[in-house]
């Protein structure tokens, strides 16, 4: 999947949860109000599922942007490939 | 030095002798650096950055050299950054040339923003590039310069010797910071907390949680509000030990995980976070956390008795307000001397008594109000003559917190004097919201409570009456408000009052002030559900991790 099919996929997740518009490369949790604390929890977590994937604790803090957290998608889905 | 010996203010004296062995934050992270310079001082996990101390005092020293091209020394200026190596770079460049750091909450909305930059007459701003799309507003608004800080690695490189003899002296009782709370008209109050409060206040809570050059502590809360950069960090830097910094929105599903990665002994936290915590089904498993801070609002028995029962940590309750700079009691340490249940006993630099509301002491066991003297207590509020003398009057500082103190000495934090509102450890006072909701075309009057939740301690609740009853729904009310206000201030429920069959308008007392305690029985007995309170949806039934 590329980066930008993976954008696909996740921007209807994350804009429900989020509550926002668009997610897009330009979000980041600094600059969105609604990408709080719980919130990124229960985005993680929704991802978690949609991908049957589960995202280590180790990784999770750094996912602090679309960008970031597309692009961790991408290099996890390739390693299950 | 004998803080004595300074120039204090009637409320910053206590019966207690306090010795203040560095006159400034510069100072004291210069000794810090001389006795260990090698040794790890500041982690950042989010970018992998890691500093030791003769490293980031070189880093401050740059930060400071670079300041003084945009500020002069003692001037003031406001900083808006997140968790990050350029938040603490200019913060302690700025303050070791006598500068007063003005820290912004990185969430406030851009009118809460200008409010602040406006109000503390600061000279600059600077800020995080990564928020300019927050910042861009303010910039084409008002004439102070702006200016973007991204990297610690741009500063240009310094002679220490040269940048320390050109650094101007500063005073233990100068201010270095102007924290801004909520405040009870609408707009915020700007506390002025100087270098003697901080440092007085960091090595009081060293000694009392025996902390050393060992201790590592995890910050969580940001380092705009006082709790990140008093316990987390000026605590931390007296005992010589190390800090890992952590984006607080992004920290929650890692928090155990980064304590077993860089050892974590030591932390502070809000009740809302013990709470997040223990519905997320992580654990920490090698045991580095050796004790956990927590105030800020009130922590239920439960929710400590559940936390200590799974994870093995002994909570340490404390009362404080940032006028007191953080702490000023706190349960005794170690855990088995604790007295649950209370905020424990006051700290040996400062004083704490109950009063009435005639300002005489009460006897051990009656309720009052509590109040707080000592060096650890802020010069006052900035430009705010009237409520000074209001809150620190008759050299005590009154809290506006209710409680009681038992013949041991410990004190319980049993209410609010006023309706402040905490939620998540953030204090918003009705009137914030109040003053925004007045402004509606639709709205005639408005009354703000807070209301019972689970996580957070309270969430917001708007009571209006509506001039057209039809003409807004109550989702177009809460749109409205986020236009002016940060994410956590603005209401998650709001009632039209014209809409109950039983309460046809707000209810006031004999000189028509609306009762919020009233709207809060009503909300309690009419429109809450305490048996189907249901868990946050976030929380996850499996266990992992």
């Amino acid at each position: 999947m590329t980066q930008q099919e993976l954008y696909a996929e996740v921007s209807p997740i994350a804009t429900q949860i989020l509550q926002i518009p668009q997610f897009e490369s330009s979000v980041n949790m600094s600059s969105t109000p609604e990408w709080d604390s719980l919130n990124h929890v229960q985005l993680l977590s929704a991802i978690e599922k949609k991908f049957g994937i589960e995202i280590s604790p180790d990784e999770a803090f750094k996912l602090t942007s679309a960008d970031r957290l597309v692009q961790y998608l991408h290099g996890i889905l390739k390693g299950k490939q | 030095m004998n803080v004595a010996k300074l120039p204090l203010l009637p409320h910053q004296k206590s019966n207690s002798q306090v010795d203040l062995p560095y006159a400034n934050f510069h100072e004291l992270l210069k000794a810090k650096t001389g006795e260990a310079p090698s040794r790890e001082f500041l982690i950042f996990p989010e970018t992998d950055r890691r500093y030791t101390y003769q490293q980031f005092y070189e880093i401050s020293l740059g930060a400071s050299e670079w300041l003084a091209s945009h500020v002069k020394d003692f001037g003031t200026i406001c900083i808006i950054f997140r968790n990050t190596p350029e938040f603490l770079a200019v913060y302690f460049g700025a303050v070791a040339r006598g500068i007063i750091v003005v820290p912004i909450n990185t969430e406030l909305a851009p009118a809460e923003m200008r409010f602040i930059i406006e109000n503390s007459d600061c000279a600059a701003v600077f800020y995080d590039p990564e928020l300019e799309r927050k910042i861009a507003p303010l910039k084409g608004e008002m004439t102070i310069p702006f200016h973007p800080f991204a990297d610690v690695a741009n500063l240009p490189p310094v002679d220490a010797k040269n940048a320390e003899a050109n650094l101007p002296k500063v005073e233990p009782t100068a201010p270095v910071v102007i924290i801004y709370t909520s405040g009870t008209t609408g707009n915020p109050k700007g506390v002025v907390l100087t270098h003697m409060n901080f440092i007085v206040d960091g090595i009081a809570i060293v000694n009392w949680f025996q902390l050393t050059p060992e201790t590592r502590s995890i910050c969580v809360l940001p380092l705009f509000h006082n709790n990140g950069i008093v316990i987390s960090t000026t605590t931390t830097l007296c005992a010589g030990g190390s800090i890992i910094f952590v984006d607080p929105k992004a920290s929650l599903r890692s928090f155990w995980a980064l304590v077993d990665r860089y050892g974590a002994t030591f932390t502070s936290v809000m009740p809302s976070i013990l709470a997040a915590l223990l519905s997320l089904p992580f654990e920490g498993k090698r045991g580095y956390l050796k004790g956990i801070i927590c105030g800020g609002q009130l922590l239920p028995l439960s929710l400590m008795q559940n936390f200590e029962a799974r994870f093995g940590v002994p909570i340490f309750e404390g009362f404080g307000s940032t006028e007191a700079s953080s702490y000023s009691s706190f349960n005794r340490f170690p855990a088995e001397k604790r007295k649950i249940g209370t905020v424990g006993v006051v700290l040996p630099i400062c004083d704490m008594k109950v009063v009435d509301d005639n300002d005489n002491e009460v006897p051990d066991g009656t309720e009052g109000e509590l109040c707080i003297r000592g060096p650890n207590c802020a010069i006052g509020y900035h430009k705010l003559p009237e409520l000074n003398a209001q809150k620190f009057r008759n050299r005590w500082y009154h809290s506006g917190d209710y409680g009681l103190r038992d013949k041991e000495g410990n004190y319980y934090f049993r209410s609010r004097k006023d309706d402040l509102i905490i939620k998540g450890g953030e204090k918003i006072y009705p009137a914030e919201i109040e003053n925004v909701l007045s402004k509606h075309t639709n709205v005639t009057e408005s009354a703000v409570i807070g209301v019972d939740d689970p996580i957070l301690g309270h969430e917001i609740c708007a009571f209006v009456n509506l001039k057209d009853p039809d003409a807004n729904t109550e989702s177009e009310l809460i749109k409205y408000c986020a236009q002016s206000l940060a994410r956590f201030k603005q209401p998650k429920q709001i009632v039209i009052i014209n809409r109950l069959g039983d309460m046809p308008e707000l209810p006031k007392g004999p000189t028509k002030k609306i009762l919020h305690r009233r709207l809060r029985d009503y909300y309690e007995s009419r429109l809450a559900n305490p048996q189907g309170q249901e868990k946050p949806k976030w929380v996850r039934s499996s266990t992992s991790g």
